[in-house]
């Protein structure tokens, strides 16, 4: 009788087992790519996905970058956060600053062994002795242009900030307008004045022990080299964001413009001949020998402490970054997201999407663009909490406008921007 | 009085300038999404379309979510209206006729409600909401709707209520007529264009509302209109005519229902309500 029940006990004990082996792991991915088109996209790999591996199962929750700062923290305080996030780097030490996110660190080893990534890619993850998320893709600013026009006025592509503004006053006729520089105290405006600084010698925001060193002569060179620019653009320029800058250059209303991408919009709204289409790196200042850029690599975040769930996420991570993958997950958003990893720059997943393929050597020009990009606040080695208000409160967009539209000088304009960083680090 | 040419030349002036501040946007954005892409995004641009097609509205319904949002926006709407209007009407009676300790100071505090920044409140519903298991349903933005609406509906009910004669609520007394009844009967049918205002104003409140509707929804599928359509238009790249194919296909429900469905609803409510 003892040994009858000892038995059923042992196998019910082995079923029970079974059972919860058995029992797939479910994880939710909460990323910002909404556009219909993209969560289609994230859809088809996730089927894929969760056909081949019937242990881990992942499902997408869109989200948007205008909401996620507020509603990740409230979510993870709720205990209803997401198993996984998307992230860009000041994004990210928001929730580490709130101990949601965990390390990646021998998950990010594994695939850049395998993988290679970008260094520029992984470099703003990486700190605190840790990797804080695994890269997932890359956009960076180029400069875009029309080859036609740049013909008919008789100029070379440039190269400096001088040629770039004697290009720009060549093409401002006929009502058209040379360049399109924003001045919104917005992202947009962050992310090209950045472009502008990193090409000036003034990448740095921040001194090794963290106080700003945002005022200094490079920096005011390139608000002086920005200010110029921006008087040959549009008056409207001052309330722009990314897509009424996209729109001025398909109308073909604004000869050179700073952009992550104008493909998408130049195939289907503007005249689409890809061989006009031109992409250059920003220009550098006169004294400087090479362009660099503003980066931003958007990477995806582990945030669940359950052990369970993050061998089941770092398992869909690993796939998606094989290449017979990741190229179909880069061509969610043809001609703008841009690979991370060495191998995923020759995906033929990627270079055999239709967009890409038509649009190949724009595409090969961005990607590498990518590869000398920063980005303001991730260029020490050292990351500071302070960069995610700095970031949030656009306090370079900010320092832009004392001097384009308050009328300031530029050496003014940057001492605004160093005291109210300052400020907002000393907090 | 009859009006001099130059008082009519002025008031109609006026009235023209102000039929363009209104009309002009919803001129731009409904010819707007009829246009091909280019003549959209052109640098100077067409007050009257030099193109034709439908193919923005086309990508709306058929590429995009937008008629599930359609009906998550309508659904959330048309129920914090009905709710806000039921709570609202007694509410506001109570303030109006009844007698009850602190009722002056009640009544002026309610109006706190409706002035509280509701930003700041956010996160700590977000954290209530979760804990009861509201997060991600339409549920939740049916009760924040009512919760900041009804404070100022109140307001404007007992506004109205106070504008009807008190003679006509006495003989409903005098016959022997309750509270209820005097409520329902008598009243509801003399203030109801102040009914029609007050969810009027409820709907459009809730059609908009944007904030919590991005944070308390977290499935695409039970998203509203506001918060699902920023997430069509994208961040980097827009898409113009989708943009205005979605601001025209939001707007229409809401003019349709208020130019028809409204005015009926007031002048058959009043209809016969005073003798």
């Amino acid at each position: 009788m003892k040994v009858g029940l000892l038995t059923i006990a042992g196998l019910t004990s082995i079923l029970m087992s079974s059972a919860a082996f058995a029992e797939p792991v479910s994880l939710t991915l909460w990323h910002m790519e909404q556009p219909p088109h993209r969560v289609q996209r994230m859809q088809e790999l996730l089927d894929e996905f969760n056909k081949a591996h019937p242990d881990v199962q992942v499902k997408q929750e869109p989200q948007s970058w205008g909401e996620i700062y507020a509603k990740a923290p409230a979510a993870f305080a709720a205990g209803t956060g997401p198993d996984m996030l998307f992230a860009i780097p000041d994004f990210t030490t928001v929730i580490k600053g709130i101990d949601a996110v965990v390390p990646v660190d021998d998950l990010a080893k594994d695939l850049d062994a395998k993988h290679g990534f970008v260094p520029a890619t992984i470099a703003p993850y990486q700190y605190d002795g840790h990797t804080w998320a695994i890269p997932a893709y890359n956009m960076a600013i180029s400069m875009w242009y029309r080859n036609s026009a740049l013909k008919e006025a008789g100029i070379e592509v440039p190269k400096t900030w001088s040629e770039w503004k004697a290009a720009a006053e060549k093409l401002s006729k006929d009502g058209k307008y040379g360049v399109g520089l924003p001045a919104n105290k917005q992202l947009y405006t962050d992310q090209t004045v950045y472009a502008l600084m990193v090409n000036g010698g003034a990448a740095d925001i921040y001194n090794e022990d963290g106080s700003i060193s945002f005022d200094k002569p490079e920096t005011v060179a390139s608000f002086e080299a920005y200010g110029e620019l921006q008087k040959l653009s549009p008056p409207d320029s001052t309330s722009w964001t990314w897509g009424e800058a996209e729109a001025c250059f398909a109308s073909a209303s604004c000869g050179t413009i700073l952009q992550f991408s104008v493909i998408n919009t130049y195939e289907t709204q503007a005249e689409a001949d890809a061989a006009d289409l031109g992409v250059a790196p920003v220009p550098h200042a006169d004294g400087q020998s090479e362009s660099g850029t503003i980066s931003y690599s958007n990477a995806i975040m582990l945030t669940t402490k359950d052990e369970a769930k993050q061998a089941g996420a770092k398992v869909f991570l690993a796939w998606l970054m094989e290449p017979a993958n990741y190229g179909r997950f880069l061509t969610m958003e043809p001609g703008l997201f841009l690979p991370v990893t060495n191998d995923g720059a020759e995906a033929e997943s990627f270079w055999s999407d239709p967009i890409v393929t038509k649009y190949k050597s724009q595409v090969e020009t961005m990607v590498a663009n990518a590869k000398n990009g920063k980005l303001f606040g991730f260029t020490t080695g050292k990351v500071f909490p302070s960069i995610g208000a700095i970031s949030g409160q656009n306090v370079i967009a900010e320092s832009l406008q004392k001097m384009v539209v308050d009328g300031q000088s530029a050496a003014d304009a940057v001492k605004f921007g160093q005291e109210k960083m300052s400020e907002i680090a000393g907090k | 009085m009859k009006r001099t040419l130059p008082q009519s030349f002025v008031l109609y002036s006026g009235l023209v300038v102000v039929l363009l501040i209104i009309g002009l946007p919803f001129w731009w954005v409904i010819t707007g999404s009829i246009k091909v892409p280019r003549e959209i995004i052109a640098r100077v641009p067409t007050m009257f379309p030099q193109s034709f097609t439908l193919q923005h509205f086309e990508k709306l319904f058929q590429s995009t979510d937008f008629p599930a949002y359609l009906v998550n926006s309508i659904g959330v709407a048309l129920f914090s209206t009905v709710i806000t209007v039921a709570l609202a009407l007694p509410a506001a009676y109570a303030f109006f006729r009844m007698r009850f300790p602190g009722r002056a100071a009640l009544y002026r505090l309610i109006l706190l409600a409706y002035a509280f920044p509701t930003i700041v409140v956010l996160i700590p519903i977000y954290g209530f909401f979760a804990k009861v298991g509201l997060i991600d349903t339409r549920t939740s933005l049916v009760i924040i709707n009512v919760a900041f609406a009804l404070p100022f509906s109140i307001w404007m009910m007992r506004s109205f209520l106070s504008t009807v004669p008190r003679e006509i609520e006495e003989a409903a007394v005098i016959d022997g007529a309750p509270a209820r009844v005097i409520l329902l009967r008598i009243m509801a049918p003399l203030i109801a264009p102040g009914i029609a205002s007050v969810a009027i104003f409820t709907f459009i409140a809730s059609w908009t509302e944007y904030l919590f509707a991005s944070v308390l929804i977290v499935s695409d599928a039970r998203r509203t209109i506001p918060v699902g359509f920023a997430g069509i238009i994208g961040q980097y790249q827009i898409d113009w005519g989708l943009l205005l194919a979605g601001a025209t296909a939001a707007t229409i429900p809401v003019v349709i229902l208020f130019a028809f469905v409204g005015r009926w609803f007031v002048s058959g409510l009043t209809e016969g309500a005073v003798k």
